[in-house]
């Protein structure tokens, strides 16, 4: 019995390999000749939040590498999901951008102790939601909508500002060194999309090979 | 470093200091914004849902707290403002727009204009012309005065004037509301003294009302019915209403009134409304 068990896994784990081996992967960086922006001054509630913010609308550093920008695979649809957390931290949205899948119930969470309100706005300018945190530590799960950009407000700290891409396409985060991977990508040519909440790039074409990755950068502006 | 000048909130909130506005409307309401945000009243989501976060309780002690912003006694609680029944004269002070229609199973019809307006704490002044297919042979002025106002509880004077062609209609009434667990419960009693017995009989009207939301949205149905006795013709009007608008400012009503006694006198009648809360303390602003 063990050893049929032993065998089943080694079969098993074979195949991933298999699986693995017949896919790609997809890395590049994001730069920018556009300069980060001064920081915010803090009106309210300054004993928590302190007396200013950087303003994360463009996080870039000194040789221009670009972070919060996402790049998406059009068509490549990944059924992987981990649960999305808005977490209201020192009164900004820690990360500022995330990735949702469609309908995904995402996980409004703080850590300040001050009123919090984490309201979503879909494209359109609708509310999805707006939802009251008073005290730090409670969870309020509420379901994200349809594929799209989802903005964040906070309706008692104007600052602050986060956003959540819902995609049930393949895509990546840059991150503070502006650069991304994106695996277990089925081989094929593909449109590569890139979004940033101020700046912007042109899709660009993208082939993934199997079993060794692509490079492919974006300049926005 | 910059400033952002952006405002936090683009909607203004209401002046709570306003007991115009802050007395009207029943604590559910209240309560129902705070758990709901905005949307569960029809207002804007930028009120944000604390549902999620406060316990039914920590949101009454909330209300409670917001309701002591009005500073000055004497005004009715809104707790006793309930739904308008078809017939029965709520006792309620109101500011309303109402289009009563009402038709006869041989195709008589009238349709009745109110205008509603509070002033002072608990008065109300109100205007009615009922227009027939042979025109408009009456206007009617009232006054009523809430004498009592407190918890679930209401009672009102008024005296309703008509004016006929030939003579004039003296009716003095009294209308009262209360709750019982989730059912609303009205009664009004009236008497109608004609200043020229050759002209006008005189009457004696009362109703009596019980009704049940299915919901505590604004947007709710309201089931209910009616008792309506006119001396000593009887009729039962059982009836829906609903809140047509988000904030249920805009309400319609529709029910039938199904004689009791004297069928042949009476008749069945289809009878309902259309209001219009044109001041509406949930919305309404300096």
């Amino acid at each position: 019995m063990g050893r049929i068990l032993a065998l089943g896994i080694l079969g098993t784990l074979a195949c991933a390999q298999v699986t693995f081996a017949q896919t790609g992967s997809v890395t590049g960086t994001i730069t920018t000749s556009v300069k980060g922006r001064a920081p915010v001054r803090v009106t309210i509630d300054e004993k928590i939040c302190g007396n200013e913010l950087p303003d994360e609308a463009i996080v870039v550093d000194a040789q221009g590498r670009l972070a919060n920008a996402v790049v998406i695979l059009t068509g490549v649809k990944v059924a992987v999901a981990g649960e999305t957390v808005l977490l209201n931290e020192k009164c900004r949205f820690a990360p500022r951008v995330q990735l949702a899948r469609p309908n995904a119930a995402v996980r409004t969470t703080s850590k300040d102790p001050v009123l919090h309100t984490t309201q979503a706005l879909h494209e359109s300018g609708r509310t999805i939601f707006n939802v009251a945190l008073p005290m730090p530590g409670l969870n309020i799960s509420k379901p994200i909508g349809a594929a799209g950009t989802v903005r964040l407000n906070c309706n008692t700290h104007p600052w602050m500002r986060g956003w959540v891409i819902v995609t049930d396409d393949a895509a990546a985060i840059s991150g503070a060194d502006g650069k991304f991977t994106l695996e277990n990508i089925p081989p094929g040519t593909y449109e590569m999309r890139v979004w940033h909440e101020s700046l912007k790039g042109a899709p660009q074409k993208v082939t993934v090979v199997a079993g060794k990755p692509t490079e492919i950068n974006f300049q926005l502006k | 470093m910059r400033k952002i000048d952006e405002p936090t909130v683009s909607v203004e909130p209401m002046d709570f200091t306003d007991c115009k506005l802050t007395t009207a409307e029943p604590d559910a309401d209240w309560e129902r914004a705070i758990a709901k945000g905005g949307p569960g009243v029809g207002l804007s989501p930028l009120m944000p849902a604390f549902e999620d976060s406060l316990t039914a309780e920590q949101i009454a002690g909330f209300v409670a707290h917001m309701r002591g912003f009005c500073k000055e006694g004497g005004w009715p609680s809104g707790n006793t403002n309930f739904p308008r029944p078809i017939v029965t004269e709520k006792a309620f002070p109101e500011n309303e727009f109402l289009i009563l229609p009402a038709i006869s199973h041989d195709r008589e019809w009238e349709l009745a204009g109110v205008y509603e307006q509070r002033f002072g704490k608990r008065s109300m002044v109100e205007f009615e012309v009922p227009v027939q297919r042979a025109g408009v042979d009456e206007i009617a002025i009232a006054f009523k005065h809430a004498v009592h106002a407190s918890g679930f509880n209401i009672v009102s004077l008024g005296l309703e004037t008509a004016f006929l062609r030939d003579t004039t209609v003296f009716e003095p009434f009294i209308s009262a509301g209360s709750m019982l667990r989730d059912w609303y419960l009205q009664g009004q009693f009236k008497i109608e003294l004609p200043a020229d017995r050759a002209k006008a009989d005189r009457a004696i009207v009362y109703n009596a009302y019980v009704g049940h939301d299915t919901s505590l949205a604004p947007t709710t149905w309201t089931l209910g019915v009616e008792l309506n006795g006119e001396n000593h013709e009887l009729a039962l009007t059982p009836q829906v209403r609903k809140g047509i608008t988000g904030t249920g400012a805009l309400a319609a009503s529709i029910g039938v009134m199904l004689p009791l006694n004297e069928r042949e006198e009476q008749g069945v009648r289809w009878v309902g409304y259309l209001l219009w809360e044109f001041l509406e303390p949930l919305r309404a602003r300096k």
